[in-house]
Formats: C-alpha cells, sequence, structure tokens
C-alpha cells in the first residue's frame, strides 16, 4: 500500500491530476479512448469476419491488423498507467478495475490464439473456419464487451 | 460558450417528462448509455476505419467490395450512438446545448455524413468495379483520410467535452 501513497504523491501523477492544462488528464484520458476504438475495433472486426457475419473479405486482409492490435495496446498501457498513478490506493483496491484487467488479458490470449489458428499456419487460411475459431471468436467479443463496461463503471463502483 | 437564446429550449427539455425519468428515475441508465456509447464507437471506428484504411490504399489485393460489407457493421455503431447520445443530451441538455465541443463534434459528425454521402453518390461504383490489385485513385485516398481523420476528431471532442468547454451550468 505505502508503494500506491507514494505512487500517487510524486509530482508526474500531481501533473496529471490536478495540471490544468488539457495536456494533462484530458488528453491522457482521450488518448486512453483512442486506443481502446483500435484494440477493441480491431479485435471486433477479426471477430466478425471469423463468425461470417462480416461479409467475404479474404483472410488475408488482416494479417497486418496485430500491428494495430499492438499500437493500441501500447497506448492504452501507457496511458492507462498514467490515469492509474493519479488515484493509485484506490484503484489497487478496486474490484471492477481488476475485473477489467483480468477480462483484457483474457481476451488478449484469446486473441493470440486466433493469431496463432488462422493467420500463422503455414498453409493459407482456410475457407471454412473451424468450430473452435468461432467459439473463440464468440468469446473475444464477450471479453472486450466486457473490459469496455468494466471500464466505464470503474467511475461509479467503489 | 454562453448562448442566453438556447436557455428556454433548455429548460423545456429538461422539463419534459422523459427527460426527468432519463435523469432522476432510471440510475443505471447513465452509466449503461456510456458503457454502449464506448462500445458503439469501437465498433463505428472498427468498421468504417477498416474500410478507409483500404480506400487509402492499405490490403492491396482485398477487393473494396468486400471490405464494404464491413460498413452496415459501421452504421449499428453509430446508430447505438446516436440513440445512446440522444438520451445523454435529453437527461442533461445544458452539459451539451452550449458546449463549443459538442458543437465541434457535431461538425464533424456532418463532416464525414457529408464525406461519406458524396463517396456513395459519386464515387463508389467507378471504385468497386476497380481491380483488387490496382492502386486507390486520389479521390478514394481523399475520401478515406477525411473519413478516419473526421471519425477520430468526433471521438476526441466527444470525450474532451467536459474540458474543453467547462460549462458554468453543469450540475444544474
Amino acid at each position: 500500500m505505502a508503494f500506491f501513497t507514494w505512487l500517487q504523491d510524486t509530482p508526474f501523477a500531481h501533473w496529471v491530476a490536478s495540471d490544468p492544462s488539457l495536456l494533462a488528464y484530458p488528453t491522457i484520458l482521450t488518448l486512453h479512448t483512442v486506443g481502446m476504438a483500435i484494440v477493441v475495433g480491431t479485435c471486433v472486426v477479426i471477430d466478425l469476419r471469423l463468425l461470417g457475419i462480416g461479409g467475404d473479405v479474404p483472410l488475408t486482409a488482416l494479417v497486418r491488423a496485430p500491428r494495430l492490435v499492438w499500437t493500441g495496446f501500447v497506448i492504452n498501457a501507457a496511458t492507462g498507467l498514467a490515469l492509474f498513478t493519479t488515484d493509485a490506493e484506490h484503484k489497487a483496491t478496486q474490484k471492477v478495475f481488476f475485473v477489467k484487467l483480468s477480462l483484457i488479458f483474457l481476451a488478449l490470449g484469446v486473441y493470440a490464439r486466433l493469431r496463432k489458428l488462422v493467420f500463422r499456419t503455414a498453409t493459407p487460411p482456410a475457407a471454412s473456419i473451424s468450430g473452435e475459431v468461432k467459439a473463440l471468436a464468440v468469446f473475444s467479443l464477450v471479453l472486450w464487451t466486457g473490459a469496455t463496461v468494466a471500464g466505464r463503471l470503474m467511475a461509479y463502483l467503489l | 460558450m454562453t448562448v442566453p437564446a438556447l436557455d428556454p429550449l433548455i429548460e423545456f427539455i429538461r422539463s419534459t417528462r422523459m427527460s426527468q425519468i432519463f435523469r432522476d428515475e432510471v440510475g443505471w441508465l447513465w452509466p449503461l448509455c456510456e458503457s454502449l456509447h464506448f462500445l458503439g464507437l469501437s465498433l463505428l471506428i472498427g468498421a468504417a476505419g477498416f474500410f478507409d484504411l483500404r480506400l487509402l490504399g492499405f490490403m492491396k489485393g482485398v477487393p473494396l467490395r468486400s471490405v464494404k460489407r464491413f460498413v452496415p457493421w459501421a452504421m449499428v455503431g453509430f446508430a447505438v450512438n446516436l440513440l445512446t447520445g440522444l438520451i445523454f443530451f435529453i437527461s442533461q441538455p445544458q452539459q451539451y446545448a452550449t458546449n463549443l465541443a459538442m458543437w465541434l463534434k457535431v461538425l464533424f459528425l456532418l463532416v464525414a455524413g457529408i464525406n461519406a454521402m458524396l463517396f456513395e453518390t459519386s464515387y463508389s461504383d467507378r471504385l468497386m468495379a476497380l481491380a483488387p490489385d490496382a492502386e486507390t485513385p486520389v479521390s478514394a485516398k481523399v475520401i478515406g483520410a477525411v473519413s478516419l481523420a473526421a471519425w477520430f476528431a468526433v471521438l476526441y471532442f466527444g470525450r474532451m467535452l467536459p474540458y474543453l468547454d467547462p460549462n458554468p451550468r453543469s450540475g444544474v
């Protein structure tokens, strides 16, 4: 706990939390939303395609998607840490925050598995999509929805 | 931003039964709509952004026609956000009606909408006939870039809304 108290009291945390500049808290928060749109948006597009309800785009169109997911994730890890410092003592004990983190890591795990199954096979992506892949795509949609809702609820739940 | 001329409208909206129900009687409505608004924006930017990137010339070899099949999903995201956005506005009109960031958000929504309409009416048919490997023309690149920039501007002014133009009347 002492660590979080110290973290919350660093000059950086004070700057993020209370500097009147729009570049502090507001911009960091907005970048966190931009990163979310990139990560969740890209994963949802992939899931919809794998479920066959996003049209007939060749799966090869999506082989570069990992770069987008990775970029969004880095933005959100960085901005998320900065936002965490402003309220570290509280967030370190906030249940819904741990729910959010768990859902994100599960969703990223599912995404890594999908990548391996669909995009990293030696043969070109198959025309027919296996039941396992479809199940993982549904799981991914559920997890990203949950993570987004949990993130929003951090502003409401203790 | 203060626009006294809008005060009667704001007061009227706040006095409606619908506004009172949204604001005072359904406590979970606001967080629910916020969650849906965030999910809607992810779907909108994911699906529209995918098509915009293809227009910009990424993912060459992939037919524009099949990437365009994602556009209805962008419209689903937009519909969710229009509905939840209206609920925010009807509940707390004083937070939005005279907020400069809100109007800039609406401006960029119009830019994105007009840009998409222009694409549909004047460029879509020609571009859809393009060979999958062909370089996308400058017109397609401009439309893709404008769309991408406009949607991120909408997100920016939406998220920055409470900070860009702190409204002295909010919390009424």
